[in-house]
């Protein structure tokens, strides 16, 4: 019995060593802890986002925002050099799970930027919350995430990308308005940001007249679409609508033009089928397809924006490979202008951040950012959303650009 | 007078439920009425081309373990580097425009480079992973089997990366049959038919050659064949052989058939062809292309066929739930699998 109860208590403990509690360190007194920079040791920036598999192009191109965000400030901070722990959370619930728990387990990093996915971010967010780290999303998209009704383990997470309540909302407008769709059939795989994206689209239709002849659903790893797409093509959709990722949106993409009575059914997808990466994957079939997405052309960003094109294709010998850059370059600026207003130094030039008031410094900051205005609203939304629709003029993937292949069609 | 205990009760309970599932969802869907012939015809079609596919890749975990009683874990992953395989050769003739213009060879170069990369894989594997645990009791084959499939997907991915790769799609391809209204793509048929020709191959291989008995001896006692003259390390070989060489069959016509090539496609085809295996009696290879039928079947004519008339909605994310559902209802009234009666009947 003895040894069951040391047991408990030993849990206990161990519990209570895993959640930010109240400190004071140095010159600071925090609420949630205060994290002690010794002097020339780095700020540790935590960062995860896909890294592998078939969505890799989404989060690398967040990831190369965040490093020239870093080189733009001279790669220091206070004098302290910056350092980006990055993690690979495979766009996955497991993944986010398990990058959130090695950044949150660092007692150095003070603040994480990412994910991607709202899969990762949905498991995520709250570990580091847990310690007391502030989680800025550069490309998780998915309502829920800052919706008003939102847990309050989300109390950390903000977002320099928009809601999809916003997305949803454009793309049921377009299909409805522009493209004069009256049937849709909705795919999602599961995924918050796919299921939630799906519906938005779905009520918004549907209060735009239309009519949504069924949700259907699949699972991201499958690969063959043709018994899905045979049902779906007994209802004769004008429009289908999957905002999924690459695998299997190029599956659908590929296999809707073989599935008789689908032949001139319009496709339609979201803002992660924005790489190169998904021309390889879906051929020639790519041709046409259209996608929602915000409007990243030059005159929709803000000013700052073609320089950082410009900065991207010097470093990394290519254009942008995807379509979040300038939100994870705006989601590590409002880090770094968080962190300078909060960070203080003692007389020996140690730096000391307190975690509440780092918290509330990225919430409370306000900028110009390259993506657009960006300030946060009590829920974590800090960005501003324009709408737009793209659709692919070649098979090719060495013709991907944004503007050019997929071009902007609307507005 | 037989009792009843609980645990009888739930699973009688399970199978009724199952049975009455698929009854009044059966009627209800039929009654309908919202799919016309051509589009059942065409449910069936993706169904015995997936199936077919599977049935291949089945041979290779059923063939493993008739023989050497290991579950290759790593074989969806042997089909995976017979589909990289075939990438490199498929690319380069389809853009020079040799493969348009001749099918025939160009389709053969490919399924040669396949099966010699996915045969010579399987071999090496099992020379340098599983040999040197031939005579280990328990778990640790297994798990060795386990990390040699982690071992090729992460080396792939290191290779050639971890973005998806798009097969050639040949306008021959792309072209159909037209039947009695029916509507046949051509590379359903390709696929079908040469699984069926080279399962038939494989088939009369372990029936009718000198080392197919040598193989079906070690299966029924690899001591006693041993005993009577037979060389056990020449046998398992040509087992991975045959084994690999079916994969790089397959990992070439799913690739034809979804086309797409990356480092993870290996793990689900694997392990739904490993449920295929069992399905039909593992150990047992008409078992086992029975099962990767039947699983195909399933998985395409399934969610429509038996959700579609209760009211389910969205029933394609369920179609891995039914087909395993009725895979383990027919373990539950044969837990032999289909055909593995006719080996036990065999042996005893």
């Amino acid at each position: 019995m003895n040894a069951i109860l040391k047991l408990f208590a030993a849990a206990v403990l161990l519990a209570m060593a895993h959640t930010a509690t109240a400190a004071t360190v140095g010159p600071v007194t925090d609420d949630l802890g205060v994290i002690r920079i010794a002097k020339g040791a780095p700020i540790q920036i935590g960062g995860y986002w896909v890294l592998s598999g078939a969505d890799t192009a989404l989060g690398l191109d967040e990831k190369r925002g965040v490093e020239i965000a870093f080189k733009d400030v001279g790669g220091k901070v206070l004098g302290h050099p910056l350092k980006l722990n990055a993690e690979d959370d495979g766009c996955n619930a497991e993944g986010g799970q398990t990058a959130a728990t090695k950044l949150a387990a660092n007692p150095q990093t003070v603040v994480v930027l990412g994910p991607a996915c709202s899969s990762a971010a949905t498991p995520g967010a709250p570990i580091l919350w847990q310690q007391g780290i502030v989680n800025i999303c550069t490309a998780c998209t998915a309502p829920a995430l800052t919706a008003s009704t939102r847990k309050p383990e989300y109390a950390g997470f903000a977002r320099t990308v928009f809601s999809d309540s916003e997305q949803g909302k454009a793309d049921a407008t377009y299909v409805h308005n522009v493209a004069k769709a009256q049937s849709v059939v909705t795919v999602h795989d599961g995924s918050p940001y796919a299921q939630q994206l799906q519906q938005v689209f779905a009520d918004n239709f549907k209060q735009l007249g239309g009519k949504i002849l069924s949700q259907e659903a699949i699972a991201p790893t499958d690969v063959d679409m043709h018994p899905l797409l045979t049902r779906i093509a007994s209802e004769k959709p004008d429009l289908i609508y999957f905002p999924v990722f690459t695998a299997a949106a190029a599956q659908i993409v590929r296999q809707a033009k073989d599935t008789p009575g689908l032949e001139k059914t319009t496709l339609m997808g979201g803002g992660s089928l924005l790489s190169a990466d998904f021309i390889e994957a879906a051929g020639p079939s790519v041709v046409g397809f259209r996608i929602g997405y915000p409007d990243v052309s030059p005159e929709a960003m803000g000013k700052n924006y073609p320089k950082f094109v410009d900065e991207y294709k010097k470093a990394y010998n290519e254009a942008p490979i995807s379509g979040y850059h300038a939100n994870a370059y705006d989601g590590a600026m409002l880090a770094i202008k968080a962190i300078e207003k909060v960070a203080k130094e003692d007389k020996d030039g140690n730096l000391f951040i307190g975690k509440k008031a780092l918290r509330d410094a990225v919430f409370a900051t306000k900028f110009d950012g390259i993506s657009g205005p960006i300030a946060c609203d009590a829920y974590g939304e800090c960005s501003q959303f324009k709408a737009s629709v793209l659709e692919f003029t070649s098979s090719d993937p060495k013709t991907f650009g944004i503007g050019k292949n997929p071009k902007k069609i609307w507005p | 007078m037989a009792r009843f205990n609980a645990v009888d009760v739930v699973l009688w309970a399970m199978r009724i439920a199952v049975v009455a599932v698929v009854v009044i969802g059966t009627a209800g869907t039929l009654i309908k009425g919202r799919y016309n012939a051509a589009q059942w015809f065409d449910f069936v079609m993706f169904g015995l081309t997936i199936g077919s596919i599977y049935a291949q890749i089945a041979l290779g975990y059923t063939m493993v373990y008739g023989v050497l009683r290991l579950i290759n874990f790593a074989h969806g992953d042997i089909v995976m580097t017979g589909a990289f395989a075939g990438y490199f050769i498929a690319t380069p003739l389809d853009r020079s425009g040799f493969l348009e213009s001749h099918p025939v060879l160009g389709m053969t170069a490919i399924l040669v480079v396949a099966i010699t990369v996915s045969t010579s894989i399987a071999v090496l594997t099992e020379r340098i992973a599983y040999r040197p645990f031939r005579r280990v009791v328990g778990l640790a084959p297994l798990i060795c089997a386990i990390g040699v499939s982690f071992f090729l997907e992460q080396t792939f991915r290191g290779m050639f990366g971890s973005a998806v790769k798009s097969y050639p799609e040949p306008q021959w391809e792309r072209a159909a049959f037209h039947v009695l209204g029916f509507n046949v793509p051509r590379v359903d048929v390709l696929v079908i038919g040469l699984a069926l020709v080279f399962m038939g191959v494989l088939y009369l291989i372990v029936q009718r050659t000198r080392m197919g008995t040598a193989m079906r001896a070690v299966a029924e006692d690899g001591e006693a064949a041993a005993l009577m003259g037979i060389d056990v390390n020449k046998v398992v070989v040509f087992t991975f052989i045959l084994g690999g060489a079916m994969a790089g069959i397959a990992g070439v016509f799913y690739a034809f058939v979804y086309k797409q090539v990356y480092f993870l496609m290996g793990f689900t085809p694997g392990i739904k062809a490993f449920g295929a295996a069992v399905l039909g009696g593992i150990g047992n290879i008409p078992g086992a292309m029975l099962g990767g039928f039947f699983l195909g079947m399933v998985e395409s004519v399934g969610p429509t066929l038996f959700l579609d008339g209760i009211g389910i909605p969205a029933p394609y994310q369920l179609r891995d739930l039914i087909a395993f559902t009725l895979l383990i209802m027919v373990l539950i009234f044969r837990p032999q699998g289909l055909l593995g009666e006719r080996m036990a009947r065999r042996r005893a």
